[in-house]
């Protein structure tokens, strides 16, 4: 509950602050998620690092390979004009996270550090085939985000590494995202299963080409629906091959039972999500198109 | 315990503080500004009775350390209108009978003032997801939502000219 307090103006202090205290010491972008940690005593770092100075980790850039700085606040992302078109998933995901108050300070890139299964954005993110830029006392390196989370709150950064931006490439032609999110009321809900799709049509926009299935709750971790996406790949988007891939889905996920929901509600959750949204970026992309 | 010295624009005056670093906004506007009017409730940002405004953004001041407000503008509901004034968000809320107990006001209004300072003619599913971080556990909602929608109305006939405080 004490802890000391730093605010460094570059990168390369902040990393330097982060490999000296190691273990010891925590960065803090939007404070959503350590900061209730630090009040329930489940985490008690002694040194608290705050990104809020450091620049380079706020843009959002979208020529070529699209990138998102670890300090994009939700708010920020829900509101981006880049990603309201075939990237909406993106904003789909982060609108339904909190309130306002949580979004106007909760951050991407604690989103995807804090691992949670049930990370909205990042399920969105997965479904992207994002790549992870992580910082360090010996360098950068990429990683990526399918992966990265290793159990709940446990990921594969090092603890003196920040991670500084998630980035993916730009979305094929006659491509969609879309993301669906179940809880028990509306709003500042944590998920009980959420699910996001990426969608590229063959140029008869019947076919799948290419397909991303990401799933949130009904795991240790984000995970993608492998079993599905192969299901789906050169086949026509039925309304019955979208039901066979939710099942598919529903079997290959590993959902727990909690107060939230029980284990099998859970997998009926995604036989019916993952074809909504599947349907969903279908229907974007012929839009587009049309 | 070392303490840092914070410079805190609260409601249009500096306040200088000595803080230990841990400590969150909403510890030091109550504890040692006395600035009560500021709720404390849930601390984890899920009921939003320490809702302030941060450079013009509804944020929860339980989960925002003080020393992240270094130099930057706050508005609490103590600065929402001048002395003996009310905002008329604050009118609305009394004409609507939006006001039971009390407990969640200071930090729906906040919230409500961010909202409709960037969408002046809001709709009523606007205005219940603008609130959506507020909880209220007597009006049901209804009325406090029809009193932001009024006061929308109001502000957008006669838009009062930002006082010193709520200016950012």
């Amino acid at each position: 509950m004490f802890f000391n307090y730093y605010e460094p103006t570059s990168l390369r202090e902040a990393i330097e602050l982060g490999a000296r205290f190691g273990g010891d010491g925590r960065f803090l972008a939007g404070g959503t998620d350590l900061m209730v940690q630090i009040h329930r005593g489940r985490l008690d770092p002694r040194h608290v690092i705050s990104l809020q100075r450091v620049p380079g980790l706020e843009a959002i850039e979208a020529d070529g390979t699209i990138s998102i700085g670890a300090r994009v606040t939700h708010r920020r992302l829900e509101r981006a004009p880049d990603f309201q078109g075939a990237l909406r998933g993106l904003i789909e995901g982060a609108e339904v996270v909190g309130g306002h108050q949580v979004r106007n300070v909760a951050t991407v890139g604690g989103n995807i550090v804090n691992a949670s299964p049930a990370a909205d954005v990042v399920v969105v993110l997965l479904a992207l085939d994002a790549r992870l830029t992580c910082l360090g006392p010996a360098g950068e390196r990429t990683l990526a985000l399918d992966g990265f989370a290793t159990a709940p709150g446990a990921t594969a950064l090092g603890p003196d590494e920040l991670l500084s931006r998630a980035s993916f490439p730009r979305l094929a032609p006659r491509s969609a995202t879309a993301f669906l999110k179940a809880g028990r009321r509306r709003a500042m809900e944590i998920s009980i299963v959420c699910a996001a799709a990426r969608l590229t049509l063959d140029a008869d926009l019947e076919r799948c080409r290419d397909v991303r299935v990401a799933l949130g709750a009904v795991g240790p971790t984000v995970m993608r629906a492998r079993a599905a996406e192969r299901y789906l790949e050169g086949r026509p988007l039925t309304d019955g091959a979208l039901r066979d891939a939710g099942q598919i889905a529903a079997a290959e996920c590993r959902p727990i039972g909690d107060v939230r929901a029980s284990a099998r509600y859970r997998a009926l959750l995604v036989a019916t999500l993952v074809p909504r949204v599947l349907a969903r970026c279908l229907e974007r992309v012929r839009l587009q198109s049309s | 315990m070392t303490r840092i010295p914070l410079s805190l624009i609260i409601n249009g005056q500096t306040h200088e503080v000595l803080a230990e670093p841990h400590r969150t906004l909403l510890d030091v506007l109550r504890t040692d500004l006395g600035l009560v009017g500021t709720k404390e409730n849930c601390l984890e940002a899920e009921c939003g009775v320490c809702t302030v405004l941060v450079e013009g953004a509804a944020v929860n001041a339980c989960i925002l350390l003080a020393a992240q407000c270094q130099g930057r503008a706050i508005v609490t509901i103590e600065g929402l209108a001048a002395p003996g004034q009310l905002h008329p968000l604050q009118q609305a809320f009394i004409d609507h009978g939006a006001v039971q107990c009390g407990y969640c006001i200071p930090g729906m209004l906040l919230a409500a003032k961010a909202y409709l300072d960037e969408s002046p003619e809001p709709n009523e599913n606007g205005v219940r997801e603008a609130l959506a971080g507020n909880l209220c556990r007597c009006t049901g909602y209804q009325r406090i939502i029809e009193a932001v929608l009024s006061a929308a109305r109001v502000l957008r006939a006669s838009p009062t000219p930002a006082s010193p405080e709520t200016a950012s």
